[in-house]
Formats: C-alpha cells, structure tokens, sequence
C-alpha cells in the first residue's frame, strides 16, 4: 500500500484587513475582533498588555523592532498548531492548513532602552518593515497586509520569559486569525503530497535524486533556555536529522528569537523545499530534507557535517544536494564543511548563501571557504547595501530613545539587514550580488 | 604650447582633451634597468605605447605630454616621487591622466597605482592604468584606481590602452562605468545588489539540474585564492620564550580609547599588562558584532587568558608573559585588514623579542 504524506494548504487571497465586531473573511476581507483578540494574548500571565495594530501596503507607515513574522496559518482538520510551541506536541504536515495569503502578522517588541538590543548592529530602532518607499518596493512585508502585535512584558517578568512570550503571541496571533477560514471554501488549494523516499518512486527512476540540507539555527548567538525551536523545544545542540519538508512547512519549526534573512514566514514558504516540489516528477527526485545546526564548538560542527552528509547520501540515495544557512560566518564555514563531505561521498553540492563579508577580501572571492569541489554557488546577494528609507507618518512599535541616532519617523539610511523580508537565507528573493 | 591645439580644435566645437601619460625608463625609451634609477623627465606628445593612446583617443583627445621615470627612482620614494610627478603634470592642465600599462612588472605597477591614486585624489582628474593580474600592485591599488586587467606582456597593447581610453573617456564625461566583467577592470572590492527576473531558490535548483546533467553552469559566486603561511618553526626552549597574547575577538578598554571598528576593523590595539595578574572585568568592554559577549564581559580571560599565562610564568613553564596584549576585531573582516594588521603586530612582536603568540579569536 502506497504511503502518503500529503498537506493541502487550504488559501484565502486576502485583499484587506479591517477591525470589525467579530473575526471572520468575507468576501477577500479579514475582520479582526480586536478586543477578543488582545484578551486571548492577555490570557499569558508574562504578558501585560498587547496592543495590536493593522498596517497596509502603500502606507506611509514603519513597523520598528520586529522581532519575526508569520503568516496566519492554523490546521482546521485535526492536527496541531506550531505544536510544542502552542499547548501539545503532535505531528505535523499532513492535512488541511487554512492560509490567509497577503497578510502577515509582525511581532514587534516592546523594549526598554537597558534591555540588551536585539542585535549590537542594528540602531536603536530595531528592524523595520516599511509599508510604502524604497524599503516596501524590495521587502515581502512591505506588500502584505499586516496585523501587528506589540506584546508588552509583565511586571517582574525576565527578558528571557519576555521574549519567549513574545514569539508565542505572534503564533497565536497567525493561528487564531486563520481559524477565521475554517469551514470556508478556500479561494484555491495547494498540495504537497511526498511519499517516503526509501526506493524509487515508480516513473522517476530515471530522474536524479536531490536532498536539501537545510540548516536552522545556529550557535552564532546566544540561546535562550525554553525557547521553542523544534516541535516546542530547543535545538541548538541537536545532531542532524531527517524531517519530511511538510513539517518544516506545517509549524514544526519557529525561528529562534535572533535570527538573519529568516522569519517563521519564511520557513511556511519555504522556497527551496517549495521549488523541489515543483520540479519532483518532472526534472528531478526530491528525496528529503535533513535539518542541521551551525555549531560554535568545532567538534560539533565536525559531527553535524559528517553525519548529515551520510544521512544524505547512505539513508536519502541523493545524487545532488542544496545547502543553505543560517547566519553569518561561522554559519557559512559549517555550510562549507558539511558540503566538503557530501563531495567526498560523491553527493553533488550546490550552496546558495547571503554574502555576509562587507568587502571582497582582496582577491575576486566573497566567500569565507575554499573547497575546489563546491564550485556552484548561487548569490543570496549583500546585506550590507546601502538603502535609504523615507520619512513616514506613522510608526508601529516602541521606539528607544538614545542620544544620537536618527528618530524613527524620519529618513533613515542604513543597510539592507535592517530592514526584514528583503535578504532571505533560503532563496525567496531576487537579490543577486555582483561585484563592483 | 599648451594652448594651441585646445584652441586649434575648439573650431570644431568639441573640446580636445588633454592627456598626460607616465611611463618608465623602458616604455619612455630611455633604457633598461641601468636606468631604472632615473628621476622624472618629460617629454612634449606621446611616445612609445603613447601612440597607440593617440590612436585610441582619435579626435577626442591628445596626448599632450609624456612623463618618463625610472622604475627604482620611483618605488625608493613613493610618495615624494607621487608628489614630483604631480608637479610636472600639473602644468599641462591634463583633462586625465594614463599611467602604464605595467602588465605584470612590480615596481612599475605600484608607480602606475601610486600616481593615479595621487592624480585623482589631490588633483582631482581621472587616472587610469593597465596591470596583468598578478601584479603586487593590483592587490594594493584595486580599490582605489581603475586598473584594466591586461596579460603579462606588452604583446596586446593597442587592446590593453583601448580599454584603458574607453575607461578614461567614460570618467570625463562622468558617465556611469559597467561592471568589471564588461569594461575590463579589476573589482574595485564592492559588492551591490541587483534583482534577478528568477528568486534564488529557482536558481539554484536550475544550477544543480544543469550540472548534473552535465551542461555547463556558471557559478554566481567564486572562491577565494589563499595564500600559504609558512609555519614558523617551533618554540625549541619553551622556558626561555616570552610569549605574547593577541586576539580578534575585540576586547578593548572600556570606551574602546583607539576607536576600534566593531567590524571589518583596519586598527589595532595594545594594551599594557604590566603589573596586571589578571584582567578586571570593570576595565574592559568587547566591540565585535559577531558574537555573544555575555561570557566574556563576565570575564574577560576566556578571551584572554591573562592569569593562566601568568601561572604558567610562575612554574616556569615560560620565561615571561609579554607585557602588553593587541587586540582588535575579527568580525565581517577581510583578508586585506587582517593581514595588514597581523604583519604589523608580528613586526612589533618580533622586534621585542617575543618567540610565540597565542592568538584567540570567537
């Protein structure tokens, strides 16, 4: 008997979002019960108040210190919502999942100016999304509509609990938005049906078998205890291993709270399993998905490239595989060893990466590896371009106030890191880096 | 003289440029390297390659003067014999200036650099030169100077200067200049973004069937060119050795008093240990955006071991801890810094007798 592992995403175009009486879609429109809202997320004792605002294309409008996006999703036949993260841990990546496309809901923090920044290279403001200019033209949330919840931390509540918090109201957020779709006629369905690979699919015998080493999370920076990363738990330590591309599509991981070109959205769209989808039966064999961590102890990293190779090429069959990171340098020097022991196993490697070196380091090169045999690279492009973002009327989120730096209001040149939706470690932009 | 054919020409409604071009003893024609110690002379007009510059330049341009120096004249004094070429270049009032092309002679190359470098930035006026890839001085001036990549002889000349005029044409008339892969120029060490029709995922995937397959694929990215390091040869006598401590992971005193780069960092620090047993966390702070600095701003050893040095000089295990430490910081670096810093401090290191370095990086 044939084996399916199949997930219907069930999809709402969303044309508009409103504040209404009740959360329901009607008619392309999402109205958003508001008060009903912010009490549920209330209902989080870390938690003091939530305030939630919506934003649209075109806006003159920033969002300030986003900390993730994701897009409202929510399993309306049976099954489990960003399991472990929200109530029980069960499985993922089968069934019907509701999708309310052209919206996003950001979650943005609440900070106090002592609290350590999100990040030492970001200004004072945080990330941003910004809803019309420069920035909304090459961001995918600046052209979603987006419910934006800006949870504030309870008395007496560490920074830590504060930010686990956090990201749990943004996934309550996205689940409790896209139960507004549940027995409704989606607008249009999308399948992603993968049986196991163990053995050739019959027809596809001749097609060459591709994996995909998919690279999460990283031990670049600090990880916070609790933190709900793999079906509800941390993972910062884990060994590689095989998950079916549907769970990293369905909520069986939630970026941690740091991250670079990756939110929650990101991995529910996941655009390299999702073009492995498209061409599997047609160009190729998409035979699986091994997840691995960049590690911050050599020793470790020695083991996550060995075993993730093997598990590509001894438990996978695959003849080509992809690989993708996560952060920075460190990241992309785990990538590289993990790719050299593919090659050494006579797995193919293509690497597709963010250019995290400001510079070309003397030479042609931009990258901080050299293995002759991985020499197929597709450019994620720079982070560190230039951009100027206009002046706006309105912004979302607590600014910081500091003695210098620019007011979040006003025109803000910085770099394309600090704006989210515009670099994407896996693939979902067009950026390409050239050199100059 | 001057002024004669700018007027001359000006008939014609079309402002003539006026080109000056540097070469050395060889190019100039006055000799080999017996005279490679001779200082700037000029000539009027072009000469040697200066008539395949004219050529190019057609009716655009002139070449109204040649500078000829020898190639030790220059590279003994860089910067005075920059200055003094300058100076004589100066009074033909040149619209640009053409140096080279130096294929792949060394001294002549870092002469070329040197002067366009100097051109552009004191006088204001485009410069352009021509090296073969290996060059030294490519490395050095890449980033400051249009360089036409040429091969190692003068072989192709007409090509290289052509190259080199359109280059000079296109920065007087301040249009935009292509990338390096279309004009012929070294990278100049920018990366900037374009937006492909296709998302990277697309790409990717399309690269690995066309490889798989066999077909030819063009990476979008290429890996670097590492030199080697010579291994120094081991400590023989640990006992006898002062060993110093040196890092990239950014410990600086607090309010980091030498304005260290948090990344791609060009300086570094020293900072005394003299009478120190140990590092106060109070006194130091991290500047390095790449990491957690959360354990090492608890303390400060586990980037620099300051009091395990200090234990191993008790037992004798070494003769002394060097009594200051360099610091500076590693992130989003490039090779270049790094490698700039990393000489210098071995310089220094070396001079005050230290035999070993424990480097620590995050």
């Amino acid at each position: 008997m044939e084996v399916h592992v199949r997930l219907q995403l069930d999809i709402f175009n969303i044309k508009d979002i409103q504040f209404a009486g009740r959360t329901a879609i009607k008619d392309g429109v999402l109205y958003v019960d508001r008060s009903e809202l912010q009490e549920f997320l209330g209902e989080d004792k870390r938690l003091s108040q939530v305030d939630v605002d919506l934003t649209h294309p075109g806006e003159k409008c920033r969002i300030i210190q986003v900390t993730d996006v994701v897009e409202p999703r929510a399993k309306t036949n049976g099954g489990v919502d960003f399991p472990g993260a929200l109530g029980k841990i069960g499985t993922v990546g089968q069934g019907n999942t509701c999708v309310l496309r052209g919206t996003s809901v950001v979650i943005s923090e609440h900070r106090r100016a002592r609290d350590a920044p999100m990040e030492p290279s970001l200004p004072g403001h945080g990330a941003v999304i910004d809803m019309s200019g420069t920035g909304a033209a090459l961001s995918v949330y600046g052209k979603t509509h987006n419910v934006v919840v800006v949870p504030r931390s309870a008395n007496g509540i560490g920074l830590h609990d504060y930010r686990i918090a956090l990201k749990i109201a943004g996934l309550k957020t996205a689940v409790y938005l896209a139960q507004a779709g549940k027995g409704l006629k989606p607008d249009e369905i999308e399948v992603y049906d993968l049986p196991p690979s163990s053995g050739t699919p019959k027809g596809l015998e001749g097609l060459p078998k591709v994996a995909y080493i998919f690279q999460f999370i990283s031990g670049q920076f600090e990880s916070i205890p609790g933190y709900p990363i793999l079906y509800g738990c941390g993972a910062e330590r884990i060994a590689p291993t095989i998950l079916h591309p549907n769970e990293v599509l369905d909520g069986a991981i939630v970026t941690p709270y740091r991250t670079m070109g990756m939110e929650v959205f990101g991995l529910q769209n996941h655009s390299i399993i999702k073009e492995l989808y498209r061409r599997h039966g047609k160009d190729l064999c998409f035979v699986g998905v091994v997840i691995t961590v960049a590690h911050d102890i050599e020793q470790e990293n020695e083991r996550a490239a060995t075993m993730a190779a093997n598990l590509v090429k001894w438990t996978l069959g695959a003849e080509g595989v992809i690989l993708t990171k996560s952060g920075g340098g460190i990241d992309e020097v785990a990538m590289a060893l993990t790719a050299q022991r593919c090659e050494e196993l006579g797995v193919r490697t293509f690497l597709a990466l963010v250019h995290y070196p400001t510079m070309l380091s003397g030479g042609d090169n931009t990258t901080l590896f050299n293995v002759p045999e991985v020499d197929a690279i597709v450019s994620l492009g720079t982070p560190h371009a230039r951009i100027t973002l206009p002046p706006v009327e309105r912004v979302i989120g607590k600014p910081i106030d500091l003695e210098e730096g620019p007011l979040a209001s006003g025109e803000i040149k910085t770099t394309l890191h600090t704006v989210r939706g515009v670099i994407s470690q896996i693939g979902s932009s067009g950026l390409i880096a050239v050199q100059s | 003289m001057q002024g004669h054919a700018k007027q001359e020409n000006r008939k014609m409604g079309a402002e003539v440029l006026r080109i000056v071009q540097y070469l050395n003893q060889f190019f100039g024609g006055i000799g080999g390297e017996d005279k490679a110690h001779v200082g700037p002379q000029v000539k009027s007009g072009p000469v040697g390659p200066g008539r395949a510059v004219q050529e190019a330049l057609g009716e655009r341009g002139e070449v109204v003067a040649t500078i000829i120096c020898g190639d030790n004249y220059f590279a003994e004094r860089i910067e005075d014999a920059t200055a003094e070429v300058i100076n004589l270049l100066r009074f033909y009032q040149p619209d640009a200036v053409i140096a080279g092309p130096a294929f792949d002679a060394g001294r002549y190359g870092i002469a070329c650099g040197a002067l366009c470098k100097g051109v552009k930035d004191q006088l204001g006026v485009p410069a352009v030169t021509g090296m073969f890839r290996e060059n030294p001085a490519v490395d050095l001036f890449r980033k400051h100077v249009y360089i036409i990549e040429t091969e190692d002889s003068a072989r192709r000349m007409s090509e290289a200067v052509s190259q080199m005029v359109k280059i000079v044409l296109k920065l007087v008339g301040k249009e935009k200049i292509g990338k390096p892969s279309v004009e012929g120029y070294f990278s100049q060490g920018y990366l900037e973004n374009e937006i492909s029709d296709r998302p990277g995922a697309e790409r990717v995937v399309s690269m690995l069937l066309a490889k798989l397959h066999g077909q030819s694929f063009k990476s979008e990215v290429s890996l670097p060119k590492y030199d080697r390091v010579e291994l120094a040869p081991g400590i023989k006598d640990l006992r006898s050795a002062t060993i110093a401590l040196v890092t990239d992971g950014g410990l600086v005193p607090k309010g980091n008093p030498d304005r260290i780069e948090d990344r791609a960092a060009t300086r570094f620090g020293v900072y005394s240990l003299e009478g120190k047993d140990a590092l106060d966390p109070n006194d130091y702070e991290v500047n390095h955006v790449g990491y957690t600095p959360v354990f090492v701003l608890q303390d400060p050893h586990r980037l620099v071991p300051v009091d395990v040095m200090r234990d191993l000089e008790k037992e004798g295990v070494i003769k002394k801890l060097h009594e200051k430490f360099y610091s500076t910081t590693g992130a989003v670096n490039i090779v270049e810094n790094v490698k700039k810093m990393g000489q210098a401090i071995a310089k220094e290191l070396k001079n005050e007798g230290v035999s070993g370095v424990i480097l620590t990086s995050t």
